[in-house]
């Protein structure tokens, strides 16, 4: 089976999924909230994303790809949100693979070649 | 790194042949995998829980008994040095290094052979190559020592306790490692075979023993092993060892749990196919000699690292020689490396600093009635209240009197070493003399200021 996506919206849910998949490979990019035009309010982010979706077809089968959308601005801002404490999360857009310490952080996600590493990489 | 800011078009070939227990690791080399890095953190573990049993006396409070998982500690440790390994290829990556996870040997001139874990072989040239293969454990050539002791390439990823051990060796390594697993709670036996720490000042190393000695580590002086068979598999299991008398026949046996061989590393170099080029190496030692500007006797092969013959094996030495060997090649640059007053510390429970000449060498070197030594005991403030020993930290410098008393030789015994000596290897960079030392008013109260 090749790969499948997930489309969440904060941390609860987007632990709850990751446990539910626990035993595949699973990459989660975070971004910033979208509003009513489909418009992220992290400009990064919106540039961030098309080029992950790209790659997305060299993640190895049966990966999961869970596209989690963190909160608004000012829940992101706050140093003690969910993501920053628990995740170690230090800015958005983040695409990291879940379970180990490979990440990859704002503008290296812009990077087709390092996001296509994070994928292919043991 | 250095060579690709240059515009120059680089690839980099690591890969690490599996120990005999099948393990290995990621992008970094020895210190970052199964060297500095993780031997720091656990001997910051070991302090901590020192740390822990003085902070009664100030004050803590907590119940009697304070326990060490090695599971929790060794599952933080490992997590770091993949955070670094990681951070190294993205690094390589943005930098346009081309990296390949496969094992390099020469085939031919200005040809190598790369072949990756599954088996699969790449022909690569370039017009330059450079050699920075380190080194591995060495293993004692006795029955059971493959199959069933572990080397530092096994110990900072065990995925259990090591339990009651047993450290072969008197190297830094050995003399560290045991620092900290006695540290963490741990029964730990030295078996030495003549001295500790070799080539580092004896006046010292004795005084780190008896240390260790007179905090629970056991040493066994004088003996070598000579068997290692399995009474128990497990994990851990029970090993007996057997061992010999370097002095006569006598003979003793054994149990431990694991035991840890820390007897000398050798270097990568003989399988490299260095004979195909031409690059002549040490037939003994397999190191490679290399001119002042690490250059080997093939001119277009340079080598920098552990592997060199006659230098010091350490990595900050190594990083420094080969940025400035690409700077010299690539940017017109002329400075060369200095390998004279490099300063390094040996993280035993005890710290130990140091710089320049041991009391030996500087004897040897300039003839006893021309050198003067100054030392001291001291008792670091922070170990009063918890009436930690009051005469075990030490300093002493070594001093040349024929050149205005140039400090020539710095040794520091005592917490936080490496930092206490980093400053003073800069002043002697700079030929501090005891005369400007003495005037340089001390920061109190800290160990420094002795």
């Amino acid at each position: 089976m090749a790969w499948e996506e997930k489309q969440v919206r904060g941390y609860t849910e987007f632990v709850q999924t990751a446990q539910r998949f626990h035993g595949r490979p699973i990459f989660a990019l975070f971004c910033g909230d979208k509003d009513a035009e489909g418009k992220s309010w992290c400009p990064d982010c919106v540039t961030a994303e098309p080029v992950v979706r790209k790659e997305l077809h060299n993640m190895p089968d049966e990966s999961v790809f869970i596209y989690c959308l963190v909160g608004d601005r000012a829940y992101w801002k706050d140093p003690n949100n969910e993501f920053r404490k628990n995740l170690k999360l230090t800015g958005v857009p983040t695409l990291l693979k879940y379970g180990t310490p490979q990440k990859l952080v704002e503008e290296e996600c812009f990077k087709a070649e390092l996001v296509r590493m994070l994928f292919t990489e043991d | 790194q250095e060579a690709a800011k240059y515009e120059k078009k680089v690839m980099v070939l690591d890969f690490v042949t599996p120990t005999p227990l099948g393990n290995s690791w990621g992008l970094g080399g020895t210190c970052v995998n199964v060297g500095c890095i993780p031997k720091k953190l656990m001997h910051q573990a070991a302090l901590l829980g020192q740390a822990l049993q003085d902070s009664r006396k100030f004050g803590w409070q907590f119940p009697e008994e304070v326990r060490h998982n090695w599971m929790t500690m060794t599952e933080s440790v490992q997590n770091y040095i993949g955070s670094l390994n990681w951070g190294y290829r993205v690094a390589l990556r943005e930098k346009k290094v081309t990296y390949e996870n496969a094992y390099g040997e020469f085939v031919g001139p200005h040809t190598v052979k790369a072949t990756n874990k599954r088996g699969v072989e790449k022909l690569y040239t370039a017009e330059k190559f450079l050699i920075a293969t380190g080194e591995r454990p060495r293993y004692l050539g006795i029955p059971g020592d493959k199959e069933y002791c572990i080397s530092s390439d096994d110990l900072f990823s065990l995925p259990y306790c090591p339990g009651k051990t047993l450290v072969v060796g008197a190297s830094y390594v050995a003399l560290e490692c045991a620092g900290f697993l006695a540290g963490i709670g741990l029964d730990v036996t030295v078996m030495v075979r003549s001295i500790l720490l070799r080539g580092f000042d004896q006046d010292i190393a004795n005084k780190i023993g008896e240390y260790m000695e007179e905090h629970g580590i056991n040493f066994i002086r004088e003996f070598v092993p000579i068997k290692v068979e399995q009474i128990e598999e497990g994990t851990p299991g029970i090993l007996k060892v057997t061992s010999k008398s370097t002095k006569g026949n006598e003979i003793i046996e054994g149990e431990y749990n694991t035991v840890l061989l820390a007897i000398g590393r050798d270097a990568c170099t003989r399988k490299i196919g260095l004979d195909k080029v031409g690059v002549i190496i040490n037939e003994k030692t397999g190191k490679i000699p290399v001119n002042d500007k690490e250059q080997t006797n093939v001119p277009y092969i340079y080598a920098i690292g552990d592997i060199l013959q006659d230098k010091l094996e350490l990595t900050p030495v190594a990083i420094q020689a080969g940025r400035l060997l690409v700077r010299r090649l690539y940017a017109g640059a002329t400075t060369k490396c200095d390998y004279v007053n490099v300063p390094t510390t040996v993280f035993t429970p005890l710290e130990y600093g140091a710089c320049g000449y041991s009391e030996e060498a500087a004897v040897k070197k300039f003839g006893e009635e021309n050198i003067e030594v100054y030392h001291s005991h001291f008792w670091p403030l922070e170990w009063t209240v918890p009436s930690r020993d009051n005469n075990k930290c030490y300093a002493k410098i070594i001093c040349n009197i024929q050149d205005n008393e140039r400090v020539i030789g710095f040794h520091v015994l005592g917490p936080n070493a490496g930092e206490v000596t980093q400053g003073f290897a800069a002043a002697m960079k700079c030929g501090i003399t005891k005369e400007q030392l003495d005037s340089t008013i001390g920061i109190h109260p800290v160990c420094a200021e002795v």
